[in-house]
């Protein structure tokens, strides 16, 4: 039994290959009832997104060339794609590599934005076409899980989806970092532009309760108010509008200073120093740099929010190399559990073994005995299974024994011994 | 007595050192452990200051042993608080050394002359115990108060400079933290309040004096300006944050004074 697994993604394909390769959910479906035939490729899971294509298969170990073969052959073939397109690209790995390799995946070790949370949704995805498939079987379904626990274990073990790392996100994360929450807070957004507009979204599902809307042409304004269930104020009465606000988002296309440090130090009177957070998406900036100097107050323009998004991104790093020391564990849990999904069968064939071989030998002489009572009959019957059992208990126990401590060669020898099946 | 409070040591050891883990690694499983272990740590150092009290004969709080000890416990109660009202775990990271130290000091201080003396044999001996408790909570109030204000000015810092440590994702909120320390000031200054007036009733019922000029009482009278002073700037609204925060870091300096000022300038004030 191998696992394998051959793909491409985002770090060495490009986006125009990646997306001829890609499978629809349909496509997926019906290519997995073609790739799996039960004897070379027993089993059978594609994740098809924007950033991978990957085929993984559980087959019988020596006929793994062959398999491999199969599975690039099916990427052509899907796609209709010439395998000299993607194939320098594209990578196979092998049990142990290809389990690796899905751990990370879900948990968001290889993709572009390490620890980003949908790739786990995606393989979910992949998992339930390939189960209503009817392709994935003992093996698969072990490894499947298996993975979506190490998934579970990186989140939240480690910090890898901690801190945020997108600019609009920033605002959320960095007000939470001043007001805690943002129930009963007030997002003023000045200007609307698509990056702001964003940030007020985020801003809204994290719990803010108003969001007062100042833009100079009312239109867009209006629109952006419906759609986010704030109030459109007029531009010309900024100056009374901020002491409301807690949260300012500005981004309009203005040359000079929108908001000018005086308007903030009355505004900061009226509002009693409670603390206001500037965020200045606008190239040039609207809101004078001096604001930030005044105590209480935490001005972020576009450049501050780019380094700190970047240095969210290096602690996501540093968080994923402790990520990585989960999966390698979780690794050598998993080839535990398969090296005992393995024997399991292998000991209960050598119990069924022996019990029949008892009852074959029943059989065979019960006619010397002469008539028997049915007491009579049943208690010989539990006299030959409970000496079989009792005999093959401690040679049972022993094989259970070396599969829990993962002993391939012992159990190797045990199937020799008793010229058991896989 | 003495095996009892080393095991208190144990429990609260073992909380310090997950709850310092638990702020490097942000592992929720560690701060359990931490929280299991300070409530142990509490029961058995509650059970060691009533058989102290029991033993002993006098409200265990003359000599440096006991009052390390109770201090102790006083800042145990507090962070124990602060977990339930405002789930403030890393101030754990911050109090719980502190709080194995003084057990520790305690545990290896044996004072010459433990004989009680007589300040149990006065009319309303009832004021001596609560005078004591209630400034000993007032000081692990102030020092929640200098804990809160030191993150405060740690994570303004950062934000103002915009150059995030390691320390910045490991903090509560400004908003949190500022709420803490405006309520443990609160909270400190009332028991300051009360504990001093209970001094001041004790000894006049003791000597006729309310006021003795010893140098306890002169620190404590400027800590109980500064933190009144620090109430009414932040309730006018003109000290918030920084500001505010400078002064619960200053405040604790003065704490300190009246803490330990006494036992080294002498005076009415000193025991054991």
């Amino acid at each position: 039994m191998s696992i394998v697994l051959v793909g491409v993604n985002h770090k060495a394909t490009p986006l125009a290959v990646r997306e001829l390769l890609a499978l629809s959910d349909d496509a997926c479906a019906t290519g997995l009832r073609s790739l799996v035939d039960g004897d070379i490729v027993r089993e059978g899971l594609i994740v098809s997104t924007c950033n991978r294509v990957e085929v993984l298969t559980e087959t019988a170990t020596d006929r793994l060339h062959e398999a491999t073969e199969r599975m690039v052959e099916f990427l052509t073939r899907a796609n209709a794609l010439p395998r000299s397109q993607f194939e320098k690209e594209l990578y196979h790995h092998t049990d142990d590599q290809a389990v690796r390799h899905l751990f990370r995946v879900a948990s968001s070790l290889d993709s572009m934005v390490v620890g980003e949370p949908q790739v786990l949704g995606q393989v979910r995805r992949a998992y339930s076409i390939a189960l209503e498939a009817g392709a994935t079987g003992r093996i698969l379904n072990r490894l499947v899980h298996h993975a979506f626990r190490v998934a579970k274990r990186v989140r939240t073990e480690t910090g890898i989806g901690a801190n945020a790392v997108s600019i609009s996100y920033m605002a959320v994360e960095l007000g939470k970092k001043i007001f805690d929450s943002f129930e009963g807070r007030t997002a003023l957004l000045i200007g609307a532009g698509e990056m702001a507009e964003l940030a007020a979204r985020h801003l809204v599902s994290a719990g803010v309760s108003n969001v007062l809307l100042a833009n100079r042409s009312k239109g867009p304004a209006r629109a952006l108010a419906s759609e986010l269930g704030g109030t459109p104020v007029a531009f010309s009465r900024l100056a009374d509008h901020l002491a409301q606000a807690d949260i300012v988002i500005c981004s309009t296309a203005a040359e000079g200073y929108v908001v000018t440090e005086q308007m903030v130090r009355d505004a900061l009177a009226t509002r009693r120093n409670r603390p206001v957070f500037f965020i200045d998406i606008s190239v040039p900036r609207n809101i004078d740099p001096a604001v930030g100097k005044i105590p209480n107050v935490f001005v972020f323009d576009i450049d501050d929010l780019e380094s700190v998004v970047t240095s969210n991104i290096r602690e996501r790093e540093r968080e994923a190399e402790r990520a990585e020391l989960i999966v390698e564990s979780e690794i050598m849990q998993f080839q535990q559990a398969l090296r005992a999904l393995e024997s399991g069968p292998a000991i209960g064939a050598l119990k069924q073994m022996f019990q029949d071989i008892a009852r074959h030998e029943l059989k065979r002489q019960r006619n010397r005995l002469g008539p028997l009572t049915p007491e009579q009959e049943s208690s010989i019957e539990s006299l030959l299974m409970s000496t079989v059992n009792k005999l093959s208990h401690p040679m049972l126990s022993q094989m259970r024994h070396s599969s829990d401590a993962s002993d391939a060669e012992i159990i190797e020898a045990w199937r020799d011994i008793f010229g058991l099946e896989d | 007595m003495r095996s009892l409070l080393l095991a208190v040591l144990a429990a609260y050891v073992v909380a310090a050192i997950h709850a310092v883990l638990a702020f490097i690694n942000k592992r929720r499983a560690l701060q359990r452990v931490s929280e299991v272990a300070l409530a142990a740590g509490f029961l058995l150092h509650t059970a060691a200051l009533a058989a102290d009290w029991i033993i002993a004969g006098h409200y265990p709080l003359f000599y440096l042993r006991e009052t390390l000890s109770f201090l102790a416990w006083t800042l145990v109660a507090s962070y124990s608080l602060l977990l339930y009202r405002y789930r403030a775990r890393p101030l754990g990271t911050f109090i719980l050394p502190l709080v194995s130290l003084l057990v520790f000091i305690a545990t290896v201080t044996r004072s010459a002359t433990e004989s009680a003396t007589n300040a149990v044999s006065v009319r309303d001996a009832w004021l001596f115990p609560v005078h004591t408790t209630l400034l000993f909570f007032a000081y692990a109030a102030f020092f929640v108060v200098f804990i809160a204000s030191i993150m405060y000015l740690l994570q303004e810092r950062e934000l103002k400079l915009k150059t995030f440590g390691a320390i910045f994702h490991r903090l509560p909120s400004l908003t949190t933290v500022n709420e803490i320390a405006t309520s443990s000031t609160a909270i400190g200054l009332t028991l300051l309040t009360v504990g001093i007036a209970t001094g001041m009733l004790w000894a006049s019922s003791r000597d006729g004096r309310l006021w003795h000029n010893d140098p306890k009482e002169i620190f404590a009278a400027l800590t109980w300006l500064l933190y009144v002073s620090l109430i009414a700037y932040r309730s006018s609204a003109s000290w918030r944050g920084r500001r505010a925060a400078w002064i619960g870091v200053a405040g604790f300096a003065l704490v300190l004074c009246t803490f330990f000022g006494a036992r080294m300038m002498g005076g009415y004030h000193v025991f054991g």
